[in-house]
């Protein structure tokens, strides 16, 4: 039993957390209260997460790590399981829901919806995290139906009939996610008698049950991280909800099927992939850059545009499957793209969070109308630009270095045409990033009787601040690439499971 | 058939896909539906080493009962997390107005009809229910039962008062409050606390497993209870709730 290793007492504590968190926060009855104790455990969770940000270049921590709940261990109980990939993406969501938290305490401020933003949205926070996690094919649909659900719930609390509309499409498409993972999971324990994911990893074949179950599970976790043809929900929900809502749906929980789908097909799965099956994720990612482009360039609504957006940069994450595929090169793959998915997290949750503001202050966010906004809200659109800037790839960004090291992995396993598309995605994003910032630069001349007031209430300036903190943060991570390679680096490779089965 | 029962619902949908994607997607259905049977046949089913693994620990869980040693103690992460899924779905459909104080007051609407034989009625259930519901959770150790089932008898109980129209309730009270979160909150307590004793989060000591189980079972069932009670006052309408339809339907 790995339980005295360093740290890992602290394992469930990720989880653990959050679910506090959401209980005081609904017991609590004051607002202000509630936002304190928020922002409160924010910090907490990522103190109690600290050790592994801390210890990472030495040789201190072990590259895997599990932690067998209830003492049991697998296959009778579920561990959680801790890597280099999982925590990179705990350690980005601790931050991003920091700074988020601090966000919503501004943004819910007098607001009504507050006492059930909180409680759901650090169930959220848990869920997420569990995924992370996870180590037990079982569990992680507990953990999708969590993480469904509350965003649903988060999707419809702006209360507006599209809100609804679109948290109820969600709600559906999760469901219909959900129910084809089981599936596929019902198909594994049947087939291999385990639900653990280090002992599939080890058992796992190529066999027709086996591709029933992969595509069952790809298909459950592609609809809920909306890759092109499943992607039809996406800009709705995200565009419609509250402002963090959005940045965290597009920034972690699209991840998180990501990641899973990711954990299925380089590691527990994998003998089970075929090359027709990565190259066709690869394709549909690429067809997802270029329309996703498109889409955002031609939509007419700030919010929607980010959230075409969000579909497009999904895209670029699932040109690991092709590079991987290649057998040499599956470590720089992985790196290139978790370091993307850092780098975009921060980018579009710092992009939804400015749109959030413009929003709010011009009460509307109807590109063809935000004509001179820069005038009124040059700080929401300095922002806005330096998130374009990680999006585009331009350098000194984080989506720069993330864009690089993709480019560099598909010249070296000579798959050269996804380098094309990457590029292409890149001329593409510069587009829409610049349609918006061009409209909004333009000088006004009309007679001030003319111009659309603001009308909504004004935002705080600390709502600024956390966007533009993010912003940085986007720009920031172009400086500190060793750093991110090095803490994914700790986990040696995506591949934990089956090196660590038996173990 | 199904043209006949609800003719808008196909009807629109004959309008929006045309007959060719209705049949291509349709083959698709079949082809893969097909495929997955095919590819479920043709492979073996596993030894069951879980169900082995499972009674020979089942001495060291607590309880006797398979599926309750499963639920609250080898997999107890999963019952954890079922019961924050079932708080979420009621945090998602809380009202927004705060203005009840109380969870269970006297109906303010004089008009309600007393139904005599309805309320006599409950006279007698509403107590069975109560018993039936403890008996459930108190049997989940040695036979099938256990917190979920004894939740929705309660739950039930609660139903059948709702129906008499003779009381409202206050789901933003703070008491309310209290008791939908109470599963979740003593069944994280219990896996900190044992977990500070043993090392191990959610690790029961095998003396006070029985113990340790039953409480969390007890939190689990009010919880549930209350959860699924506040479903269907906020799903139900008033004319749903008339005396006249629910002497039947209960």
């Amino acid at each position: 039993m790995n339980n005295s290793l360093f740290g890992t007492p602290l394992l469930p504590l990720a989880v653990v957390i959050p679910l506090i968190a959401a209980i005081v926060s609904l017991l609590l009855t004051s607002p202000r209260a509630r936002s304190i104790t928020g922002i409160g455990f924010a910090t907490l969770l990522l103190f109690a997460l600290a050790p592994w940000l801390w210890h990472t270049p030495g040789a201190d921590l072990p590259t895997s790590v599990r932690y067998a709940l209830g003492g049991w261990g697998a296959p009778l109980g579920i561990d959680l399981h801790l890597d280099g990939f999982a925590t990179v993406l705990l350690l980005s969501t601790a931050a991003l829901v920091l700074v988020l938290s601090i966000y919503s305490a501004f943004y819910f401020a007098g607001q009504s919806q507050a006492a059930r933003f909180w409680p759901l949205w650090w169930m959220l926070v848990a869920g997420l995290n569990g995924v992370f996690l996870a180590a037990d094919a079982f569990n992680v649909y507990v953990l999708l139906e969590i993480i469904g659900l509350a965003s649903v719930a988060l999707v419809a609390l702006a209360g507006t009939r599209e809100a609804c509309t679109a948290a109820l499409r969600y709600a559906l498409v999760g469901l219909l996610g959900s129910l084809c993972y089981l599936l596929g999971v019902a198909l594994l324990y049947r087939h291999y008698g385990t639900l653990d994911f280090a002992q599939l990893a080890d058992l796992a074949q190529a066999d027709p049950l086996t591709w029933a179950a992969l595509a069952l599970v790809t298909a459950g976790l592609l609809l809920k991280t909306a890759l092109l043809p499943l992607h039809f929900w996406l800009p709705s929900a995200h565009a419609n909800a509250p402002a963090p809502v959005s940045a965290v749906l597009s920034a972690l929980v699209v991840k998180a099927s990501f990641y899973l789908i990711a954990r299925y097909w380089l590691d527990i799965l994998s003998p089970a992939v075929t090359d027709l099956g990565s190259m066709l994720l690869g394709l549909l990612g690429a067809v997802a850059v270029i329309w996703g482009c498109v889409a955002a360039f031609r939509a007419h609504r700030l919010k929607l545009l980010v959230a075409y957006s969000t579909v497009a940069q999904l895209g670029y994450l699932f040109l690991l499957f092709p590079l991987a595929a290649s057998g040499t090169d599956t470590h720089m793959a992985l790196e290139a793209v978790v370091y993307f998915i850092v780098a975009h997290a921060l980018a579009k949750a710092a992009m939804f969070l400015a749109a959030g503001n413009i929003l709010r202050a011009c009460g509307h966010d109807d590109i063809a109308r935000l004509r001179g906004v820069a005038g009124q809200q040059p700080a929401s659109l300095f922002i806005f630009a330096i998130a374009g800037v990680s999006l585009i790839g331009l350098p000194p960004s984080g989506g720069f270095i993330a864009k690089w090291l993709l480019l560099n992995t598909a010249i070296s396993s000579g798959q050269w045409w996804w380098a094309v598309v990457v590029l292409c995605g890149g001329l593409l994003a510069a587009l829409y990033i610049f349609k918006v910032l061009n409209l909004a630069f333009v000088r006004v001349d009309l007679p001030s009787g003319q111009i659309p007031q603001p009308v909504s209430a004004p935002t705080h300036a600390g709502m600024t601040l956390c966007a533009f903190a993010l912003a940085i943060g986007a720009v920031a991570l172009g400086f500190s690439a060793e750093w991110l390679v090095t803490l994914l680096d700790a986990g040696s490779s995506v591949t934990t499971f089956s090196q660590g089965a038996g173990t | 058939m199904f043209r006949e029962m609800s003719p808008s619902f196909t009807d629109t949908h004959a309008s929006t896909l045309p007959r060719v994607a209705r049949v291509l997607v349709a083959s698709v259905i079949t082809a893969g539906g097909a495929a997955l049977l095919l590819a479920t046949l043709r492979t073996d089913k596993a030894p069951p080493e879980l169900a082995v693994l499972v009674s020979e620990q089942l001495a060291t869980s607590g309880v006797e009962n398979p599926v309750t040693a499963v639920l609250l103690n080898f997999r107890s992460y999963d019952t954890l997390l079922e019961i924050a899924v079932l708080l979420i779905v009621a945090i998602a459909m809380q009202p927004h107005a705060s203005s009840q104080p109380r969870i269970v007051a006297p109906s303010t609407n004089n008009e309600s009809a007393t139904n005599l034989v309805l309320t006599s009625l409950l006279r007698w259930l509403i107590p069975l229910s109560v018993l039936v519901g403890g008996y459930l959770l108190w049997t989940g150790a040695y036979a099938p039962g256990g917190a979920f089932q004894a939740g929705a008898v309660l739950a039930a109980a609660g139903v059948a008062l709702a129906l008499t129209e003779r009381y409202q309730f206050g789901w933003q009270s703070a008491g309310a409050q209290w008791l939908i979160s109470a599963g979740l909150a003593i069944f994280i307590a219990t896996g900190i606390v044992s977990g500070m004793v043993t090392g191990t989060f959610l690790q029961y000591p095998v003396t006070y497993a029985a113990t340790l189980i039953l409480v969390v079972e007890i939190a689990a069932t009010v919880s549930i209870a209350a959860i699924l009670l506040q479903l269907f006052t906020r799903l139900a309408r008033a004319d749903v709730t008339s005396p006249h339809t629910s002497g039947a339907s209960s």
